[in-house]
Formats: structure tokens, C-alpha cells, sequence
């Protein structure tokens, strides 16, 4: 067996584990599961890909490589505008149609199939925009560097495990120290209560869509730099999200990121054992096991 | 020149119209008056609209008709959380904490709204009103014991300093002797100045500690008086407050 596995495994997982902080953020303080996050990822993907092209396009100097790294400054740019965007485009969706759904009390199911109608309408739109050709940030090869132990990486995918080591930590900085990372942990665990400590919920549902789109266009950017931009890898990615929410335990930011990991070395592995066709298969295998053992995850606690 | 006086009359309802759904209100008209500094307790049977009422005040049971009143704002329409900004403080009867979070996450939740400068003044007053609280500050909520929760959720509503606090059934649940403890406690606060709001079960405490009492029955106010003479009206015992209560009443 390849020790490769372990920084293959490690990258996917890294770009897993922040797709899974926007779900478990959603699942936990609006109470269902959002399909439509896989979007929020590619459309966060493709808003990076059309502002560093319009920055390379207009500057040639901003498209060179910065020192190892097979992209420009357009592309460091092009993530923030990204953020900012796909954040943008949550809160439109959320205002078009989970409010107006919350505010009837509906049911859980009804808000649920809403985000399946939802991730329809973003990805098709995408293909129509930019069709369903792949796309690349950038063309230019790079060599992977011997990390030691036979195992080697490419300064981008090193760049993207760094990234999202530092998001992680932020976020679970920003939600245990800070003033509105006890609202959201508050309105997670009593939505009525919060009202009654004077809590303004609705700037609490802003925020996890902020951060929850935010961290997905930096998975998607970084899915596109590594692998490639299609208007379906969010789709793609939906499952392991799922598995590596639920796996860490709804609520729990670390407990999302490590268990981005744990499926994404699990994917890794499969691969290498049995075949890339069974890739796919590992991230419901994972979810079915710990639904079945372990229901409220490795850091979650029981109902 | 003196300083302007706060309006006597804290909080008042007309004829107020609330329930969970519009078409079966629970509460079906009532007029209140809560004076300032005084202690109200809400009696009645159970399902009498008690808990509705003080819910429908802090505005989490809609309301369909009538006006409530805070230090002489309409908050009818305000949303919970612009309540608690207005000077209203509620403590619900069951989940009053957030049990994930600590005793010190708890109270600077509830400080969040008060000028930057004077949470940590705030936060340290209560301590030294609440002491078993500040032993260990950092340690889960969830880990407390009944008698703690309940103080707890009463110093977390007193960090704004509110002008009237609601509490529904703060004896739910806890022992003989902490029930004692926490109307004691109950009692000095609103010694303190803090008009106060008592919705109980609990008959006997509840008259212990309240100037007042309104009996509550089928969402109408069916009795109200001083509270010292309203446990002895033998027909509203009986009716209303539980025979044990009444025969208890009669003996004394």
C-alpha cells in the first residue's frame, strides 16, 4: 500500500471537512438538512473562475505565477470577491425561499425537498452559463514535491491544506470566543429561548449562511485549482459532505473538519484498495455505519 | 429641577386575545395591571391560561387582540427579543438555560445587549448576588443541580436590570426546601426594587412571597385580590386553588 494515500486522503479531506462546516452550521441552527450546499461549492467555484479570468484578462501581470504556485494574484483576489458572492447568493436563496418557508412553521421535509428544488435550479443555471465543459484556473504544470516517506505533493495542494487547517481553526475560534459564536451556539440549542435573552435571530441565520457559503466557495476553489471546475463537483461532494457532518456530530466544527478527514483518507484508501469506481461508495457506506452505531457522531452527544 | 418619574403603572394588558392558533385562543380578554415594584403571583387550575398569558406577554404565543403595554410603549407587534431590549425579563418554566454553554457563557449571552463597557460590572453584581454561581463560572450549565438551574435563569434575566421580571413556575420540579430557597431568593429581589411576576402551581409559596393575586380561570380573570386575604376566601380556594390548598386555608 502506497503511503500517498495518506496526503491524497488528507487534501480531498481537507476540502470535505469545510463543505461540512456549512452543513453542520445549517443542519444545526436552521434545523434541516440543506442539499443546495453542494451549489453554494461550484457556484463558489465558478464566481473565482470568471473574476480571475476578467483580472487576468485586464492585467497579464496578475495571472503570472506567484513563486511555487501554479496560479496568479487574479486568483487570491478572485477568492475573496468569491466569498463575498457566494455568501451573497445564499442570502438570496434564503430570502427567495427558506423565509418565506420558516415563516409558515412548515414542516422540516417541506424545507428539505425546497433546497433538492434549489440545487436543481443553481446547477442547471451554472451549465447554462458556463455549459458543462471543465474548466482550470490555470494550465500550468506543477511538479509535486518528496514530502519524505514516499509520499509527495504539489505546492498548491500543500497551499490548500494550510487553508483550510488555518478556516477551521478560525471558525471554531469565532464560534467559542466570540460574542456571535455564543448567538449561534445559543439559537442552535434553543432557538425560543434566544429570542428571550434578546438574541436577534435573524442576524444569527444571516451569519451561518455567510459563513457557511463562504467556506464553500473556498472548498470549491480549491476542488477547482487541485482537480478541475464542473458545474456538477458539488454534487459530487454532497455525499461526502453529509457523512463527514454526521460523522462529526451535528453542531461540532471540529468534529466536521476531522471527520473531512477520516472520509476523505477513507476514500483515498478505497480507491487504492479496490478501485476508483468505488470511491462514491465509501461516504454512504460511512454515513449508513454511523447512523446505525453511533447516531449523534463522534463529538455530538445524544439527543 | 427633579428628575422625571417613572410611570407607576409597569405593565398593563387590554383585553387580550391570545392562543396558539387564531381561531381557539386561550386567553380570551384579559385587562391587567402590573404596578411598579409590586409582586404579582398568577394562580389558577391547570390549562386556566396561566403560562399563555406571561408567554403571550414576553411575545412568544401570538397574540389576536388587545394591547400590551410596557412603561407605557405598546410592545404588542415587538418581536421577543426587542422585548427583553424594552426592559422585560422572562423565565420560562422548563429549558430556561442553555445547558451547552457555561454559567459565565450564560450570563454574558444575556449581557450582550447592555453597553460594552458594563457587562463585566453587571456580570460580577449578580455574582455576588448569586454566589453558588461564582464558584465555578466556566463549568457547563447542564451540570448544575434543579435549585442552580432555576438561579441561573433568574440572574441571567436580571443582567439587564429589567423593569418588570416574569417567571412561569419556578418551583417545577425542585425539592420542599429549594423551592423555600428560591422564593426566598425570589422575595429579596423584589425587595430590591424589581416588580416581579409569579406564575405557580404552587399555591401556598406563591401567596406567601406576592402582594397580590390574580386567579386565573378559562383565560378570564375570575378572582383577584391582596394575596393574604385571597388564599382565605374559602370558595376561591376550593374552586379554584385545590382543596388541600382550601382545607390548609381554613385550619390557619
Amino acid at each position: 500500500m502506497s503511503p500517498q494515500i495518506l496526503v491524497d486522503g488528507l487534501i480531498s479531506g481537507a476540502m470535505i471537512g469545510l463543505g461540512a462546516i456549512g452543513v453542520t452550521l445549517t443542519y444545526s441552527i436552521l434545523r434541516f438538512a440543506n442539499f443546495a450546499h453542494g451549489e453554494f461549492i461550484s457556484w463558489g467555484a465558478y464566481f473565482a473562475f470568471a473574476v480571475s479570468g476578467l483580472l487576468g484578462y485586464l492585467s497579464g501581470g496578475l495571472a503570472a505565477p506567484i513563486g511555487p504556485f501554479s496560479f496568479g494574484w487574479s486568483l487570491p483576489i478572485a477568492a475573496v470577491a468569491s466569498v463575498a458572492l457566494t455568501a451573497g447568493l445564499a442570502l438570496l436563496v434564503d430570502a427567495v425561499l427558506f423565509r418565506p418557508l420558516r415563516s409558515r412553521r412548515g414542516a422540516v421535509i417541506i424545507l428539505v425537498m425546497a433546497s433538492f428544488g434549489a440545487a436543481l435550479a443553481l446547477r442547471n443555471l451554472l451549465e447554462f452559463i458556463f455549459t458543462s465543459r471543465p474548466d482550470y484556473y490555470t494550465t500550468n504544470l506543477q511538479i509535486a514535491m518528496r514530502l519524505g516517506g514516499g509520499m509527495r505533493a504539489t505546492p498548491d495542494q500543500l497551499l490548500c491544506l494550510g487553508v483550510a487547517a488555518v478556516l477551521a481553526l478560525a471558525v471554531h475560534l469565532l464560534l467559542t470566543r466570540t460574542a456571535i459564536g455564543r448567538s449561534m451556539r445559543a439559537v442552535s440549542e434553543n432557538p425560543q429561548l434566544s429570542g428571550i435573552v434578546g438574541i436577534d435571530i435573524r442576524s444569527v441565520v444571516r451569519m451561518v449562511w455567510i459563513l457557511g457559503a463562504g467556506l464553500a466557495a473556498v472548498a470549491g476553489i480549491m476542488t477547482g485549482l487541485i482537480v478541475q471546475i464542473r458545474p456538477e463537483m458539488g454534487l459530487d461532494l454532497l455525499l461526502p459532505l453529509f457523512a463527514a457532518a454526521i460523522l462529526g456530530g451535528i453542531g461540532s466544527v471540529p468534529g466536521a473538519m476531522i471527520a473531512g478527514l477520516i472520509v476523505g483518507l477513507a476514500e483515498a484508501l478505497t480507491v487504492q484498495v479496490f478501485g476508483a469506481e468505488w470511491r462514491a461508495a465509501v461516504a454512504f457506506v460511512i454515513l449508513v455505519a454511523i447512523l446505525l452505531l453511533r447516531p449523534q457522531g463522534l463529538f455530538g452527544r445524544p439527543e | 429641577m427633579t428628575a422625571p418619574q417613572a410611570p407607576p403603572i409597569v405593565l398593563t394588558t387590554q383585553a387580550l386575545v391570545a392562543g396558539y392558533e387564531r381561531d381557539l385562543p386561550i386567553i380570551r380578554g384579559i385587562d391587567l395591571s402590573v404596578m411598579r415594584g409590586e409582586f404579582l403571583t398568577v394562580l389558577g387550575p391547570n390549562g386556566a391560561g396561566k403560562s399563555t398569558l406571561v408567554k403571550a406577554i414576553a411575545g412568544l404565543v401570538p397574540v389576536h387582540g388587545g394591547a400590551i403595554r410596557l412603561d407605557g410603549q405598546d410592545i404588542t407587534a415587538s418581536p421577543a427579543h426587542t422585548r427583553v431590549r424594552q426592559g422585560l425579563a422572562f423565565v420560562p418554566q422548563t429549558e430556561n438555560i442553555f445547558t451547552t454553554l457555561s454559567i459565565q457563557e450564560n450570563l454574558q449571552l444575556a449581557a450582550a445587549i447592555l453597553p460594552k463597557d458594563k457587562r463585566q460590572a453587571r456580570i460580577a453584581a449578580l455574582y455576588d448576588m448569586f454566589p453558588d454561581l461564582s464558584a465555578r463560572p466556566r463549568r457547563r450549565a447542564g451540570q448544575l443541580s434543579g435549585g442552580q438551574r432555576q438561579m441561573l435563569a433568574v440572574a441571567r434575566a436580571l443582567v439587564v436590570k429589567p423593569s418588570i421580571l416574569i417567571l412561569d413556575e419556578p418551583s417545577a420540579g425542585l425539592s420542599p426546601k429549594v423551592v423555600g430557597d428560591v422564593f426566598a431568593r425570589l422575595r429579596a429581589i423584589n425587595r430590591s426594587g424589581v416588580t416581579t411576576v409569579l406564575v405557580e402551581q404552587n399555591v401556598k409559596a406563591a401567596l406567601g412571597v406576592a402582594g397580590r393575586a390574580l386567579v386565573l380561570v378559562e383565560g378570564r380573570v375570575a378572582h383577584e385580590g391582596p394575596a393574604a386575604t385571597l388564599g382565605d376566601d374559602p370558595v376561591v380556594a376550593e374552586l379554584y386553588l385545590g382543596a388541600r390548598h382550601s382545607r390548609e386555608a381554613m385550619a390557619t
